[in-house]
């Protein structure tokens, strides 16, 4: 059975249509890549997904059960948990008690909450930055702290929205072996956004691409490297008729 | 058991800060019998009776960064109750005080439910009408004196009265006040440990992060509005007793509300000492500013001004307060 199916998701702001008729479904233990252009709806998609938006028409199953309806807080409580891009954080948390937010989800003692919230610290290599502030930390630490705040509730899947944007190559390397850490040692299947093409190309199982709200491509990573259609969204149709003899 | 542990437990503070708050306790245990006047024990008074209400407003405008301007109408709710119950039917504090809260709490929800559908200055400006408007119902009700009020006449109780909570002497007020203020620092230090403050300070910084965290973020709002009108609302019940007098005017006024915010944010919102701190400053520059000042000529209201100086001068420079500068102080050193 699908952990999870977006059945004809569609979701309009306004006279905006940000997602189209959008479907597709991932086995448990995969890990799935969204790519698409700047405003594709990417993140509109992890929004609708994770119940921060409801959508206009069609049908979110996880885990068998429809939760199409069901409000964010009552998607995290069923085990499906998100990071953001852009993580505000006023600064009132420092790592640690951010981490245990999380782990409160699934108790009400705090000194299970932190006890759990120890190890995600110690897992994603943040043991010693957990008395800072998460606006004093880099943003390499600052992506690890949102994954650990995720991971700190439990999850069964994990959507990571760009926990590599603006990272240098050898933090990029680290993220990198961090998600396969959380997919492999945790056992939670993982579903990402990501710009950085060499991080999604190499981890990912299967890639969906979106362009302009609709899913224009889906397939393994180097079947979606050859992809016309995939090169079109990204390079524009000049390139592919200038170019079209070396593609082929 | 855990709960207990946790409200008994200071330990995450610094040494000096815990000498500092055992040297303030020590000062206040014996403040009745080192012979300051009767201005000064009235003072203390109103200055356990602000740090309670600011450390009730905390939870909700502090740790959940709600700015709630309308907690004087849980002041009335509160002393309302325990006036119109003694004046009446010759009930004791000890119920009407918890009566009052359970009316309080009741109000809370169904104004709550509304209200935290608001963010932001909407919301701050919803909360200054419903107690507005609920302190102009009192204006006009006669059951509860309408705008004369209620007066509780102590001539047929025989103070010291322990049940009904009237006595001749401030001391007495005194020391129960400050078992209330121990109690509540105590409560406020469970708090902030506990899921529904780490979940109020999630919501505080991000509503979306909260509820994608498993956080039903309007639902821990309301609790916490009804945590922070119980506190409110038991001072209520305790001004009543102990002013004797209570009219809408001075019990409901936009003036306590904004005072109950201000203790708050003065001595450093979403922290455990910040209300006693602000209560610090503000009650006796209150008191002895009214007393040297207030009756001379032209300068009557300068402590409104005052008043409205600190608050552009906490917004502009240091939001958190003076314990926001404290911190700020450490961490630089720390690093």
């Amino acid at each position: 059975m699908a952990m999870l199916v977006a059945d004809h998701v569609t979701k309009d702001f306004g006279g905006l249509r940000a997602n189209h008729d959008i479907c597709f479904s991932m086995e448990k233990g995969e890990l799935l890549g969204l790519i698409g252009p700047n405003g594709a709806g990417k993140t509109t998609l992890f929004n609708c997904l994770s119940g921060l938006h409801p959508i206009t028409s069609g049908r979110i199953i996880f885990n068998g059960k429809d939760i199409t309806r069901l409000k964010a807080h009552e998607v995290a409580r069923q085990g499906l948990a998100r990071t953001f891009q852009v993580y505000t954080a006023s600064g009132d948390l420092n790592v640690r008690e951010n981490v245990m937010v999380g782990c409160f989800m699934n108790t009400s003692s705090r000194s299970r909450a932190a006890s759990r919230a120890d190890k995600m610290l110690a897992f994603l290599r943040l043991t010693e930055l957990a008395d800072y502030l998460v606006s004093e930390l880099p943003v390499a630490a600052q992506k690890r702290v949102t994954m650990a705040t995720a991971l700190g509730s439990d999850p069964k899947l994990l959507l990571l929205d760009e926990v590599a944007a603006g990272l240098n190559p050898n933090e990029i390397e680290d993220i990198l072996s961090d998600i396969k850490h959380i997919h492999y040692e945790l056992g939670v299947t993982v579903m990402l956004i990501e710009h950085v093409m060499e991080l999604v190309m190499k981890i990912s199982d299967r890639v969906i691409v979106l362009d302009s709200g609709e899913k224009i491509a889906e397939g393994d990573p180097g079947q979606i490297a050859r992809n016309p259609a995939v090169i079109k969204a990204y390079l524009g149709e000049r390139y592919v008729k200038e170019h079209s003899g070396e593609l082929a | 058991m855990e709960a207990l542990k946790n409200a008994l437990d200071f330990s995450d503070f610094p040494r000096i800060d815990l000498t500092v708050a055992g040297l303030v306790l020590i000062f206040l245990l014996a403040f009745p019998v080192l012979g300051f006047s009767s201005f000064a024990m009235a003072t203390m008074i109103q200055f356990l009776m602000f740090s309670l209400y600011g450390m009730g407003w905390n939870t909700i405008g502090g740790y959940g960064g709600q700015v709630d301007l309308g907690k004087a109408q849980y002041v009335g709710i509160g002393a309302y109750t325990t006036a119109v119950m003694l004046i009446r039917w010759d009930i004791p504090f000890w119920v009407s005080m918890p009566v009052g809260v359970c009316l309080a709490v009741g109000w809370s929800f169904i104004i709550g439910y509304p209200l935290f559908r608001l963010k932001g200055h909407y919301f701050a400006i919803a909360t200054i009408a419903t107690s507005l408007v609920l302190k102009d119902l009192f204006e006009v009700w006669n059951f509860v004196g309408a705008a004369r009020g209620l007066e509780i006449s102590p001539i047929k109780f025989h103070p010291p009265d322990f049940l009904h909570l009237i006595f001749k002497e401030d001391v007495y007020y005194f020391y129960i006040l400050l078992g209330f203020f121990l109690l509540g620092i105590f409560y406020i230090n469970w708090f902030r440990k506990s899921r529904l403050g780490f979940q109020l300070r999630c919501i505080k910084d991000n509503e979306d992060v909260a509820r994608s965290l498993g956080i039903n973020v309007h639902w821990a709002k309301i609790k916490t509005y009804a945590i922070a009108t119980s506190f409110v609302s038991v001072v209520g019940s305790f001004h009543a007793c102990y002013i004797k007098n209570i009219e809408p005017e001075d019990t409901m006024s936009l003036t306590i509300s904004i005072l109950i915010a201000l203790m708050a944010m003065l001595g450093g919102a979403g922290s455990l000492w910040g209300p006693i701190i602000g209560a610090g400053i503000l009650i006796p520059l209150k008191s002895y500013l009214k007393e040297w000042l207030g009756a001379t000529v032209g300068l009557v209201g300068i402590d409104i001004i005052i008043y409205a100086l600190i608050i552009m001068l906490v917004s502009a420079f240091e939001p958190r307060g003076v314990w926001g500068i404290i911190e700020k102080l450490r961490r630089r050193k720390r690093n």
